[in-house]
């Protein structure tokens, strides 16, 4: 089961720009590269709540993400993660086009030209020069499109989800 | 101008959608038009708007703490009063108090007032009410409005435009839709019935369907939806060495369908639960219920041989592992449940368990009371037996009307056991008559060919494609009391008039004759209205007088002759009855100067039956 939770946080990280988990990149020690003190522009978290809005309405995704579920049978977890995958997995697919950014395929030989380390990482021994390529560990991913309904202005963008009172 | 599109709507009891076709009056006859779906813009979530290929037929009437100001704008309407589709029907599960849903029908349900606010229906005090024309209106106009943001080149008034309705609807229901439709700001509206538009879908779709036909053959299109069950023949006839289509007889309105099937397993499973300790509230329950949906179509896919399929809901608070509660829906239960419940194997003489009659009725849609599919198919079959004269159906020595080909429509027949059952059941009975099995026809994409059989039916009319004669698919009659001293406790006996023949054509009229009344002028005279799809070869102006059950009433026909002050007090008058072009009944009084006054239906009135 921590694989599918590894899964999401994975895929958090990368949708808004953090640092994967480590368990998910088996890097070697890397030596702490010069920090070039230029702080980058604060992004606007609008977009960011919005989507995670969306996969908590239509998933659960940030109920399940919050909730402690250490003490639970791993069948249990598994029952509200087979419903919470699918309907996140659909609601992604309908606002993001999510790509490879690497269309390989994993484990063989792939050349690549990219610079640009963003968009390619090398891990291992990398010689001291640009390499040309490598074995493909990981695909990467992309948003090739991404179609947020546009924000509605009067409304409060920190409300991820609302409370929900029953009248009974 | 001429039309440059030809539109099809079907609307549906709980998905609309909407198809068209280019119409190009120099292509060539033999080419396959292309017929293709509209994505329809609608609120899919709050402040959200997208095209999808159907338009759920939910109303959803809001309140101040529903949706955020603004958030339910569509491209056509800053500030509606009301949501229309995906998103009502989403919301309305939370709160089902504020939801129409299923006003197809209320329109067709001749217990209510059809014009009268009662939707939602059990919506709280103070919640704005909307009668089933008015919702039948809401969905046509949303379905207007995106056509014309979606095609801005062609607008929907210009196109000519066909709406489907049931083949049981009867004359009211019909009337009602066509007004509704009109509302809505509909032109060159025809009214075209769904089984034979799903049968249009098939020819459609086989230009080659008269090497798969021939004479003599008939066809039972049956068509399973969400919340209805409808039978349908279709004759194969010859007429001047070409092949035709008779439609010679359709069913009476069922409200029984899919949901049924999917409630009744969401009910299994909660029981299975309560077994085991676990109580599920009503909205669970709903959630249980789309769930054991998409689980009965997975075990039902082709080539699934899965045992069980898990159903899980999900926790209701932020603790949603911890609450999930886990069932599984198993394999020999659907099926149990498919084929004993909804399809059991009767024989072609068992008939429906008749509708209860207890002495209070809750007011509501009057559900079927048998949910067996098979044996209302039975009594469909066995009910064209009873009038041995109507020409043009197959039948055994029975007198069971036997079908050649089966053409199969609706979401509930994708799953091939449902298909394997129904044939497998109609075969015995064949096979009982001594006569070979039958064909079924290869239906695509049910979900949408009715209304892709409608754009399509837009072009036979115009003289590309095949068309299905078909005529008034019922028997309609007045009710005359009769004149003989009243006996107190006992109503005057009735008698029921003929006035429209079963078959009349679009586009007749027809008198009838030796038959006059007495029509009191200055205040509105009211006919008591009849209607029969069984009984076939009562001809105009025949009197029956002990019919029995075979007769539903309708609600009563009303006309209002002004007083004039030269006139007499009393108009003889006799009945003119019309079929027009686009399929409307009309029945008029016609008095002897020649002067016509048209009866209308008085759907205010309540109608006991």
């Amino acid at each position: 089961m921590s694989r599918i939770l590894l899964a999401f946080r994975a895929f958090f990280a990368i949708l808004f720009g953090r640092p994967l988990p480590p368990e998910i990149v088996p890097t070697p020690a890397r030596p702490a590269a010069p920090s070039t003190p230029s702080a980058p522009p604060p992004a606007n978290p609008g977009s960011a709540l919005q989507l995670l809005a969306i996969l908590q309405r239509d998933s659960r995704l940030l109920d399940f993400l919050m909730e402690d579920i250490a003490s639970y049978q791993d069948d249990q977890i598994g029952a509200a993660v087979r419903s919470l995958h699918d309907q996140a997995r659909d609601s992604l697919a309908r606002y993001l086009s999510l790509q490879p950014v690497i269309d390989g395929v994993e484990g063989a030989y792939t050349r690549s030209a990219s610079g640009d380390p963003a968009a390619v990482k090398f891990i291992g021994n990398v010689p001291a020069g640009k390499p040309d390529g490598g074995v493909l560990r990981h695909k990467g991913w992309r948003a090739a499109k991404v179609d947020l309904p546009a924000l509605n202005p009067k409304q409060d963008a920190s409300i991820i989800a609302p409370a929900e009172i029953e009248i009974e | 101008m001429e039309p440059r599109y030809v539109i099809g709507i079907d609307l549906g009891t709980t998905n609309s959608a909407l198809s068209y076709v280019e119409y190009k009056p120099d292509a060539d006859p033999f080419a396959l038009p292309k017929v293709e779906l509209l994505g329809i813009p609608q609120l899919v979530n709050p402040s959200e708007v997208r095209d999808e290929g159907l338009l759920p037929s939910f109303l959803y009437v809001p309140g101040a703490t529903d949706f955020a100001a603004g958030s339910t704008a569509l491209p056509w309407d800053a500030q509606p009063d009301v949501v229309v589709g995906r998103l009502a029907q989403k919301r309305g599960a939370e709160n089902a108090s504020r939801l129409v849903s299923s006003a197809k029908s209320w329109l067709s349900h001749g217990g209510v007032d059809r014009t009268a606010p009662i939707l939602p229906f059990r919506a709280p005090e103070g919640v704005p009410r909307f009668s089933p024309v008015e919702a039948s209106r809401r969905y046509l106009d949303h379905l207007r409005r995106a056509w014309d943001s979606r095609m801005p080149d062609a607008p929907f008034t210009d196109q000519q435009v066909l709406v489907t309705v049931p083949a049981s609807f009867d004359a009211v229901a019909r009337e009602l839709t066509l007004k509704a439709a009109e509302q809505a700001g509909y032109h060159n509206l025809t009214l075209l019935e769904e089984p034979q538009a799903a049968f249009y879908a098939w020819i459609e779709r086989h230009p080659d369907w008269r090497e798969r036909v021939r004479v003599g053959d008939l066809i039972l299109v049956v068509d399973i939806g969400g919340g209805t069950t409808d039978f349908t023949l279709i004759a194969v006839t010859q007429k001047g060495g070409e092949l035709t289509l008779d439609r010679v007889a359709v069913g009476e309105h069922i409200l029984l369908g899919g949901d049924n099937i999917d409630l009744a397993l969401a009910r299994l499973v909660a029981d299975q639960l309560a077994q085991k300790g676990t109580k599920i509230d009503a909205l669970q329950l709903q959630a249980l219920w789309n769930n054991c949906r998409t689980a009965k179509e997975k075990l039902l896919e082709p080539g699934n041989k899965k045992d069980e399929e898990p159903v899980t809901i999900l926790g209701k608070g932020t603790g949603v592992v911890g609450g999930t509660i886990k069932a599984k829906l198993q394999r020999g239960d659907l099926e149990r449940l498919l084929l004993d419940g909804f399809l059991p194997a009767v024989s072609s003489h068992d008939m429906p368990a008749r509708q209860r009659r207890s002495g209070l009725q809750e007011l509501g849609l009057p559900y079927a009371a048998d949910a067996a599919m098979t044996r209302h198919m039975a009594r469909f079959l066995r009910q064209q037996a009873s009038e041995a004269e109507q020409g043009g159906v197959r039948r055994g020595p029975s007198g069971l009307a036997c079908p050649t080909h089966v053409l199969f429509n609706g979401g509930v027949l994708n799953a091939g056991l449902i298909r394997e059952r129904l044939l497998g059941v109609l075969n015995s009975w064949l096979a009982e008559e001594g006569l070979p099995a039958v064909k079924p026809l290869s239906g695509e994409d049910l979900m949408r060919a009715v209304s892709r059989g409608a754009a399509y039916y837009g072009l036979a009319r115009r003289g590309r494609g095949v068309r299905i004669r078909g005529g008034v698919p019922r028997t309609y009659y007045v009710g005359i009391e009769t004149a003989m001293p009243s006996v107190p406790g006992l109503p005057a006996p009735l008698k029921a008039l003929t006035v429209v023949p079963f078959g009349m054509e679009e586009g007749t009229d027809l008198r009838i004759p030796n038959r006059e009344f007495g029509l009191v002028v200055g205040e509105p005279a009211e006919f008591r209205f009849f209607t029969s799809a069984v009984r076939k070869n009562d001809d105009a102006g025949h009197l029956i007088e002990d019919f029995g059950d075979d007769l539903q009433e309708l609600a009563p026909m009303e006309v209002n002759l002004p007083a004039q002050q030269d006139a007499a007090d009393v108009v003889p008058v006799s009945f003119e009855t019309v079929v027009t072009e686009t399929g409307m009944l009309q029945l008029w009084c016609v008095a002897r100067d020649g002067r016509r006054w048209k009866l209308e239906f008085n759907v205010r009135e309540r109608v006991e039956g």
